[in-house]
């Protein structure tokens, strides 16, 4: 059985269907890429995986339970973490405090949460800046941080939403190289991306939606050269 | 700051003992003043930063801007007051009885605006607080209306009633600092910050926040009450806008989001009306230029400024 699996998610906003009939299935243990072009609807079908958005239609298991129209708050309580686009820490409050308060909140104990957070800052070499305001960290950090608070107790799953965005390379390289050691333990991550080299370097499976629809679904590379894909990222005639 | 001492823990703890600091140099103050009037500019200054701490943890600590602090202290005092005057029940039941009343609305109120923020959580707190002023101030039959309602006193000394008022800011801070240094802190601190986040980081965000509201109106609840006793007459007035103007300003000036803020916030500046008073009109003048002046160039307040390294 599916970890996460989708059935005929939609969700319209006005006339217009901003996901259309989505089935997706993201198998335990995979690192699952969902790539379109800008407007396809991956980010509102993300909102609907983590609670943000009530779909229309369809609905949405995590393991052999129904999680649809589930809030947020429920859904991280059952593992189901989100990371965002527009990077979501809390501002005022320390690196370290951010990973503690995140730990606190998935049920941890203050001493465990603690030696956790020291753990996640050495390993997302944010050491240094540990003690600073979250709010004054760089962007690249931040996103950092972010990962580190979905990972104070690991994640069933773990939806990452533009992880790479506007990120330095170097970070975007530990970035990475987290998720691919996060991965070699067993975690699963469904990552939505434009960056097509990190998307095949990391991700087993993908899919692509289109205009609200999935497009095509199989092993990333395969999925790269679906003609339909190439056609919605590049123009029709691109394939010719 | 980037060292350890801006860990969370460590910044409470420093704002912790200072406000006990704060309440040692009260508890010496009769020793030295003990006129009836100086006793009683400073009770009705403790009456004001127990309102100003219930604010601070609703608007500084979960950032949920109410305008009804004022209003839930007028209806702690009148619910002590109604029962003594109707029911003629005893001040033990009184004022445990204004705390669960104003708990409880304010928990009701916390769940209707929670979705609400910014203009629209300031205007339905401050619609609230109107009507409940309203109500209070036109129920002539039973709240005797803009006459006002006597309530009888808890002692006799006014020395008493000092120590009663610090003894129950103690508490109050004692209290604050324990929630705040666990998990409820922790989770009001992160909603404050990006509630969307601290609900996706599995933050029960509801909870929590009608949990703010309820404790942040009983404590305003409990001053009210007391007040009540103290001064043995409550009226609508207690409920005034201007109230909690003067409660924010308290809190502004003294610098939001801590627990020593609101305490020295309130002392001054309730400290300074009075001195100001024999001047008519120009203390609100020197308030409202105060509050100009921290929120343009001294957002963290005194109280950040003292800690500033």
């Amino acid at each position: 059985m599916s970890l996460l699996r989708t059935e005929g998610l939609t969700k319209h906003f006005g006339g217009v269907a901003a996901v259309d009939d989505v089935a997706i299935a993201v198998e335990a243990g995979e690192v699952f890429g969902l790539i379109g072009p800008n407007g396809s609807g991956k980010t509102t079908a993300l909102n609907m995986l983590s609670g943000f958005l009530a779909p229309d239609r369809g609905r949405v298991w995590l393991g052999d339970e129904e999680v649809t129209r589930m809030k947020p708050a429920a859904l991280a309580g059952r593992g189901l973490l989100r990371m965002f686009q527009m990077t979501r820490v809390f501002p005022r409050i320390c690196a370290f405090d951010n990973l503690l308060t995140a730990g606190l909140a998935r049920g941890l104990d203050e001493a465990e949460a603690a030696r956790r957070a020291g753990a996640l800052v050495e390993e997302l070499t944010l050491d240094p800046v540990k003690y600073l305001d979250a709010g004054q960290l760089s962007g690249g950090q931040r996103k950092l941080l972010e990962f580190g608070m979905c990972f104070m107790e690991p994640p069933r799953v773990a939806l990452l939403d533009e992880p790479f965005a506007a990120v330095h390379p170097v970070m975007r390289e530990t970035m990475a190289r987290f998720i691919r050691s996060r991965n070699q333990r067993g975690h699963t991550f469904l990552v939505v991306s434009h960056d097509m080299p990190i998307v095949v370097e990391l991700c087993h499976r993908a899919a692509c939606m289109n205009a609200g629809r999935l497009i095509a679904v199989g092993p990333t590379r395969d999925v790269l050269k679906d003609a339909g894909v190439i056609e919605a990222y590049l123009g029709s005639g691109a394939h010719a | 700051m980037s060292t350890e001492r801006n860990l969370w823990s460590h910044l409470l703890r420093s704002d912790f003992r200072a406000a006990l600091a704060v309440v040692a140099v009260l508890a010496a103050v009769p020793l030295f003043a003990s006129s009836p009037y100086t006793l009683g500019i400073l009770v009705v200054s403790m009456y004001f930063a127990l309102i100003a701490l219930g604010w601070n943890l609703l608007a500084g600590f979960t950032g949920q801007f109410s305008l009804a602090p004022a209003a839930f202290a007028m209806l702690g005092a009148y619910t002590t007051g109604l029962l003594a005057y109707h029911l003629k029940a005893p001040l033990a039941i009184g004022i445990p009885a204004a705390i669960a009343a104003t708990a409880l609305l304010g928990f009701l109120l916390g769940r209707i605006v929670l979705r609400l923020k910014g203009p629209y959580l300031a205007l339905t707190t401050l619609s609230f607080a109107e009507i409940a002023r309203n109500v209070v101030y036109n129920s002539y039959n039973f709240t005797r209306g803009d006459q006002g309602l006597n309530v009888p006193s808890l002692m006799e000394s006014r020395v008493g009633y000092y120590y009663l008022f610090l003894a129950v800011l103690a508490a109050t801070l004692g209290m604050l600092y324990r929630l705040m240094r666990g998990k409820a802190g922790r989770f009001w601190l992160a909603i404050r910050d990006d509630e969307t986040g601290a609900e996706s980081r599995g933050i029960p965000v509801v909870r929590y926040k009608t949990f703010a509201f309820a404790l942040s109106c009983a404590i305003c609840g409990l001053a009210g009450s007391l007040y009540g006793t103290f001064s043995q007459l409550v009226s609508p007035e207690l409920g005034l806008l201007l109230q909690t103007g003067l409660v924010i300003a308290m809190v502004v000036i003294g610098g939001m989001g801590t627990l020593t803020g609101p305490l020295v916030g309130a002392l001054l500046v309730y400290l300074a009306s009075e001195w100001l008073r024999e001047f008519g009109g120009i203390q609100l003048i020197v308030f409202s230029a105060a509050v100009i002046v921290v929120a343009r160039f001294f957002r963290a307040g005194l109280w950040g400024l003292a800690v500033r390294r």
